[in-house]
C-alpha cells in the first residue's frame, strides 16, 4: 500500500546557514489492512515524512509511493487517495460542520448526493450530531476533531495519515479517535499513525518504526521491539534504543 | 484549470467573509456612507453656514461715534450688518463679543468731505471662518462706499469713472461642464475608491492565506486533489469580490449623494452656498459612459490590489503578522491619491499612465473631470492587465514554495 525507500529531506536554517537533515534515508512499507506506527519524539522527522507522503513536501532523495502511485510524479492522484488528520488542523470558524464536509467533498469531485450519503454514514461512525449544523467557531476541541476526522475521510480514501491526532483532546474525544483508527483498516485500507505516545502505539499498530533524529533506528511489532531490547514495555524499549543510538552502541535497525 | 474547483474555493471564501459582520460594515456600509458625508455633507454644511452668515443680520462692533458718514452706514447695513457701539474694537473681537469690528477715526467724515483721505480698521480673527466672513462683509461695504466717493469726486471734476479703468479684464472659464462641476475635491473619488479597494479585500485575503495557515486549514486544503493554481485563482476572485464591493459601494454612495444634493439641497441654497458646494465638488455628476469607465478602472485596480494582498499575506505566519505587512501598502495608495490634487502643478506626463496604481488613480481623476483620453485609458488598462497577470504568477509561486507554505 505504501512503499518508502531512502526518503530524505533537508531544510535550510541550521546554525551558520547549514542544512538540517529532517529525514535521513528512511525505508519502510505498509501493507493493506495494516495500522503502521511512526513513533518518535518531537522533531524526529515524523511530520516531515508524512508531509512528503501527502505530497506537500518534495523529497530531496529517495522514492515513495502511496496506493501504487509515486508521490512526486503522480502527486494529484496520490492526494485523491489519502486523508490526513493532524492534531493542529483547524476548521473554518464561520462554516458549519456540514458546509465544511461539502466543501471538501467537492474538492474530491464528489456530487452533492454522494457527499450527503457519506456524511450520514460518518455521522453513524463518529456521532457527528450537533457538529453538522453548528458553526465550527463554537465547537469544543472534541467536536472539532470529529469534523477534522470526517473531513479527512469524506472521500473514503484507501490510506489515512494520522499525525499526533489526539494531541490536546480530552479522554472521550481521544477514545473516539483511537476507536476510529482501529476500525478503519478492517475494510482493507491502511493507516499510518504517527505519535510520541507509547500507549497509543501499543494499542493500535501492527508494526511500527522508531524514528530518531530523522533516521529509523528500529522497526517491528511491539513484541519484537521489546524482545530485541529485553524491555518490559515499549516505552522502555524506546529509551534503550534511543540511548544506544546516542552512544553509537547499536546497529541503526532492528530487523522486523 | 478546473473552474468548478476555482468556484468552490471562491464561494467558500466569500461565504466565510460575508458571515463576519465586520465585513458587512467595512465593505458596504462605511464606503456607502463615508464618501457622501465627506464630499457632500461637508460642502453642504459649509455652504449652509456661508449662506446663513450672508443672509442673516449680524451684530458688528463699531468704534466711530458721530464720525460715521450716513452713506457708509447705509452701505454697511445693506450687507445685513447691525452696528453696535463698542469702546475697544480689538478687545470686542478678541473676546468673541462680536465676529468682526470696525474703527472709524473721528475726523473721517470731515476729511472725506474735504476731498482728502482717511483710514479705517477692520478687526477680525484670521483663521476663524465666521470672523473672516463678516470682515469680508465690512470690506465689501467700505469698497462700495469708496467707489461711490470716487465716482462723486470724478463727476465734480467732469470726469467719467471709466477713466480709472482703461482696460477691463474678463475671465472666461474654459473648463468642461464636468471639470467645472467636479470642483477642487474631485481627487477624493479615486482616493476613496483606492482606499476601499484595499480595505475591502484585505480581510478576505488575509483570512484566506495567513489566517488559513494560522488555523492549520491551509494544509488540509492542499492535501486535497485541488491544484495550487485553482486555489490561488479562487482566493483571488473572493478577494476581488470584496475589494470591488467596497469600491462599488463608494461609487454608489457618491452617485446617490450627488443626486440627493442636486435634486434636494442645491435648489434651496442661495448663490453663495451654491458656488461653494460646486467648488468643493458637491454638484458633481458624471454621465453613463464615465460611470462605466470608472467601474472598469475600479475592477482593474481591485484586481491588482487583490493579487498583491494574496501574494504578500501568504508570507505571514498569522493574521496579525499579515496586517503588519499590508499596513505600509496603504501609503502606496494614499500618497499618489493625495498628490492628485496638485497634479496640474506637478506636471504629470503621459508616462505616468504606465505606472501601476498611480495610472488607475490618474485615470479615475480624469474620468471624473470628463477629460480622460482614449490613449490614457488604453495604456492604463493594458498596464494594469499585465501587472495583474504578473502578480498572480507571483502569488502562485508563493503557494508552491514549501518555505512559504510551512513558514513557522
Amino acid at each position: 500500500m505504501i512503499q518508502v525507500r531512502g526518503l530524505t529531506k533537508t531544510f535550510e536554517g541550521g546554525k551558520g546557514g547549514k542544512k538540517v537533515v529532517a529525514v535521513d534515508h528512511l525505508d519502510f512499507h505498509v501493507m493493506p489492512g495494516e495500522v503502521y506506527g511512526l513513533l518518535g519524539p518531537n522533531g524526529a522527522g515524523k511530520t516531515t515524512t508524512l508531509r512528503m507522503l501527502a505530497t506537500l513536501l518534495k523529497p530531496d532523495a529517495g522514492t515513495a509511493s502511496v496506493a501504487g502511485l509515486d508521490v512526486v510524479t503522480k502527486a494529484e492522484q496520490v492526494r485523491a487517495r489519502i486523508g490526513v488528520v493532524n492534531g493542529g488542523m483547524g476548521l473554518y470558524d464561520r462554516l458549519t460542520g456540514r458546509e465544511i464536509l461539502h466543501y471538501f467533498g467537492r474538492m474530491y469531485d464528489m456530487d452533492e448526493a454522494s457527499i450527503d450519503a457519506r456524511i450520514e454514514r460518518l455521522d453513524g461512525l463518529l456521532q457527528l450530531g450537533d457538529t453538522l449544523d453548528r458553526k465550527a467557531g463554537g465547537f469544543s476541541t472534541g467536536m472539532k476533531q470529529k469534523i477534522v476526522v470526517a473531513r479527512a475521510v469524506i472521500h473514503d480514501p484507501p490510506v489515512i495519515f494520522f499525525d499526533e491526532a489526539t494531541s490536546g483532546l480530552d479522554v472521550v474525544a481521544r477514545r473516539n479517535v483511537l476507536d476510529f483508527v482501529r476500525a478503519y483498516p478492517s475494510e482493507g485500507r491502511a493507516v499510518v499513525y504517527s505519535t510520541h505516545v507509547m500507549g497509543e502505539v501499543e494499542e493500535l499498530v501492527q508494526r511500527c518504526s522508531i524514528i530518531y533524529q530523522g533516521r529509523k533506528i528500529a522497526e517491528g511489532t511491539v513484541a519484537e521491539l521489546t524482545a530485541q531490547t529485553e524491555a518490559r514495555n515499549l516505552e522502555e524499549a524506546f529509551f534503550r534504543l534511543v540511548s544506544r543510538t546516542d552512544t553509537g552502541d547499536v546497529s541503526r535497525e532492528v530487523p522486523a | 484549470m478546473r473552474w468548478r474547483h476555482v468556484w468552490d474555493v471562491a464561494r467558500k471564501e466569500v461565504l466565510s467573509t460575508w458571515r463576519d459582520h465586520r465585513a458587512l460594515m467595512s465593505n458596504i456600509l462605511l464606503p456607502l456612507v463615508l464618501l457622501p458625508v465627506i464630499m457632500l455633507g461637508m460642502p453642504l454644511l459649509l455652504g449652509g453656514l456661508f449662506e446663513r452668515e450672508t443672509t442673516t443680520v449680524t451684530q458688528i462692533g463699531l468704534a466711530a461715534g458721530s464720525a460715521m458718514p450716513a452713506e457708509l452706514r447705509a452701505a454697511l447695513e445693506a450687507q445685513n450688518v447691525e452696528l453696535v457701539e463698542v469702546e475697544d474694537p480689538q478687545a470686542a473681537v478678541r473676546d468673541d463679543d462680536y465676529p468682526a469690528a470696525l474703527a472709524v477715526p473721528d475726523d473721517f467724515a470731515e476729511r472725506i468731505a474735504a476731498g482728502g483721505t482717511s483710514a479705517v480698521q477692520v478687526y477680525s480673527k484670521v483663521g476663524n471662518l465666521r470672523s473672516e466672513l463678516n470682515a469680508g462683509k465690512l470690506q465689501g461695504a467700505i469698497t462700495a462706499y469708496q467707489q461711490e466717493v470716487v465716482a462723486r469726486r470724478l463727476s465734480a471734476e467732469g470726469l467719467d469713472r471709466s477713466i480709472l479703468e482703461p482696460v477691463t479684464i474678463t475671465t472666461v472659464d474654459a473648463s468642461s461642464e464636468a471639470e467645472r462641476s467636479s470642483g477642487q475635491m474631485s481627487w477624493l473619488i479615486p482616493f476613496f475608491i483606492a482606499i476601499w479597494t484595499l480595505t475591502g479585500g484585505q480581510m478576505t485575503a488575509i483570512d484566506a492565506t495567513a489566517g488559513e495557515k494560522e488555523r492549520g486549514t491551509l494544509e488540509s486544503l492542499l492535501v486535497a486533489p485541488v491544484r495550487r493554481s485553482e486555489v490561488v485563482v479562487g482566493k483571488f476572485f473572493a478577494t476581488l469580490t470584496f475589494g470591488l464591493s467596497a469600491s462599488f459601494a463608494a461609487i454608489a454612495g457618491y452617485l446617490l449623494g450627488g443626486w440627493v444634493m442636486r435634486s434636494i439641497f442645491l435648489p434651496r441654497m442661495g448663490e453663495e452656498g451654491n458656488s461653494l458646494v460646486t467648488m468643493m465638488g458637491g454638484s458633481l455628476s458624471v454621465d453613463a459612459r464615465s460611470i462605466l469607465l470608472l467601474l472598469m478602472s475600479a475592477v482593474l485596480l481591485s484586481a491588482v490590489v487583490a493579487a498583491v494582498l494574496l501574494g504578500i499575506s501568504l508570507f505571514a505566519r498569522s493574521f496579525k503578522e499579515a496586517q503588519s505587512y499590508i499596513a505600509p501598502l496603504s501609503f502606496l495608495f494614499v500618497i499618489p491619491a493625495v498628490a492628485l490634487q496638485f497634479k496640474d502643478l506637478i506636471g504629470i506626463g503621459d508616462t505616468a499612465y504606465m505606472v501601476p496604481v498611480l495610472n488607475a488613480l490618474l485615470l479615475m481623476d480624469d474620468i471624473v473631470k470628463g477629460s480622460a483620453e482614449l490613449s490614457s485609458i488604453l495604456v492604463t488598462w493594458a498596464t494594469l492587465a499585465v501587472v495583474i497577470v504578473l502578480l498572480l504568477v507571483f502569488a502562485y509561486r508563493n503557494f508552491t514554495r514549501e518555505d512559504v507554505i510551512f513558514r513557522s
